[in-house]
């Protein structure tokens, strides 16, 4: 298991490089769509290791076509340029009749098969790369339904999943949708994401998917327990941290994910890639 | 902790309209997930705005809910699509509302800063590299400049001054993009959208 952090902005640009000369990662996953305009040179110089993508927003569920088609291009630049270890993005709800959810909406599972199927299989094309999906933190029922719609839509755009092992718990606390709904799902896809999450503000019942902390033990938990059907050639897993970013911290986080993931032997990045593929 | 119920919503789906209506929280059972679900969706429009412009406290009180229920709710009249110019909507709304004689130029800057920067931080479109905002009320503009290095600073949103200067917007705000990382131009002043 390659063990990874989100870089997300150049604010945390020396701790991630610090985090990359002491071993701690071994690959860097960028939120490529905030790198859009910084050249791919530049990049590969500055993090001197794999790298993978997450776009956030490309709204390719909601968008118009034609930026959707530039975004294409430009994110296709820094493929071929970068040669990620994968590239992920989102199934989300980014708007309502015109108006922006700032907290982002979990779509229908159940009325929005076709439509999305066939957003997924242009984005995809436009892309021209395998995309990995990344599963939603439920709050109210859908989060029973998402297995079954991730699985299905796998099957039918060869889409990935980018299972987000935290999410997942989210979901099961917010809305009891077993962990066990997503094992074949964890046996089978190389991509994980993890990390912190916090009771929400007026309900403890209730958690959010925060990134704002160290891992819960039920995470942990999780992750051990399936230790053997996370970990597999070529597979790998981003620990996320976007708010009280401390490295001290985030240490004690990535040296937990090392234990449960003991250390895979150093491969170059031409073999990961084609790990991923 | 048990679970809490989803009643009356089943689905995220079924609650899409009501996610950014805070009149509409009320209308759902304190103890049900559909409410946490809006209360945390709301807090969202709150925290952007209170926590990106603190100066509004000092105007609403701590809460700020003087500004933020009002403004919400003409927000919704006036069909508002809360993109980038959230901030520029909220100061439009405070120039005509009991609030106007309150407001600093210090203000306005902080909610013309906000604006540029969260156009930087979320439009996709890669064709626009800048976003330059001006109003009548101020000298010069605020411009915000999508990040060409991951070596620059962290300040890409600065105040401009011109030796001369651009005319002034018909409204209270206008703006422009930019195709790249310069001021070359000036197209004409656009009506901010909303």
């Amino acid at each position: 298991m390659l063990i990874g952090f989100n870089f997300t902005l150049n604010a945390t640009l020396d701790m991630v490089q610090r985090m990359i000369k002491a071993r701690q990662i071994d690959y860097c996953e960028l939120l490529i769509d905030n790198f859009l305009h910084v050249p791919p040179k530049e990049l590969e110089t500055t993090l001197d290791c794999p790298i993978a993508f997450h776009i956030m927003f490309s709204k390719f569920l909601e968008s118009d076509d034609e930026v959707l088609g530039k975004l294409a291009k430009r994110i296709r630049i820094l493929i071929d340029a970068l040669n990620p270890i994968y590239v992920s993005d989102h199934l989300l709800r980014f708007t309502h009749e015109g108006r922006c959810f700032y907290n982002l909406g979990e779509i229908d599972y159940e009325t929005q098969f076709d439509a999305v199927r066939r957003r997924v299989e242009k984005w995809q094309d436009l892309l021209g790369r395998r995309l990995y999906l990344e599963n939603f933190p439920s709050i109210m029922e859908g989060g029973w339904d998402a297995p079954a719609f991730y699985r299905r839509l796998s099957k039918e755009t060869g889409a990935g999943v980018l299972f987000d092992a935290s999410n997942a718990v989210c979901a099961k606390h917010n809305c009891g949708a077993p962990l066990d709904l997503w094992n074949d799902i964890v046996e089978t896809t190389q991509h994980f994401h993890v990390a912190g999450y916090a009771q929400s503000f007026s309900a403890p019942h209730v958690i959010v998917d925060a990134h704002d902390r160290e891992m819960a033990p039920d995470t942990i938990e999780f992750l051990s327990s399936m230790r053997s059907s996370f970990d597999k050639p070529g597979a790998t897993i981003t620990y996320e941290r976007d708010i009280n970013i401390d490295y001290d911290s985030i240490a004690v986080d990535l040296q937990r994910l090392r234990e449960i993931f003991p250390h895979t032997q150093e491969l170059e990045h031409a073999d990961l890639v084609a790990c991923a593929s | 902790m048990p679970i809490l119920s989803p009643a009356p919503a089943r689905i995220d789906a079924d609650l899409y309209a009501d996610l950014i209506d805070p009149a509409r929280l009320a209308t759902y059972p304190r103890e049900s997930r559909s409410y946490i679900r809006i209360d945390i969706s709301l807090r969202a429009y709150w925290h952007t705005l209170f926590d990106t412009c603190p100066l509004l406290l000092d105007l609403s009180g701590p809460d700020g809910a003087s500004i933020f229920h009002p403004f919400m709710a003409w927000a919704r009249q006036e069909k508002l699509s809360f993109d980038w110019t959230y901030f520029l909507w909220v100061y439009q709304w405070l120039a005509q509302s009991e609030f106007r004689d309150r407001l600093s130029e210090e203000l306005l800057l902080s909610m013309m800063t906000a604006s540029a920067a969260r156009w930087l931080g979320y439009d996709r479109n890669v064709d626009d590299l800048g976003v330059v905002i001006g109003t009548p009320l101020i000298d010069g503009v605020v411009v915000g400049w999508k990040m060409d290095s991951v070596y620059c600073g962290l300040n890409q949103v600065e105040r401009l001054e011109f030796e001369e200067p651009l005319p002034a917007p018909d409204g209270l705000f206008g703006y422009f993009f930019t195709p790249s990382l310069r001021l070359g131009h000036f197209p004409g002043w656009r009506p901010i959208p909303r």
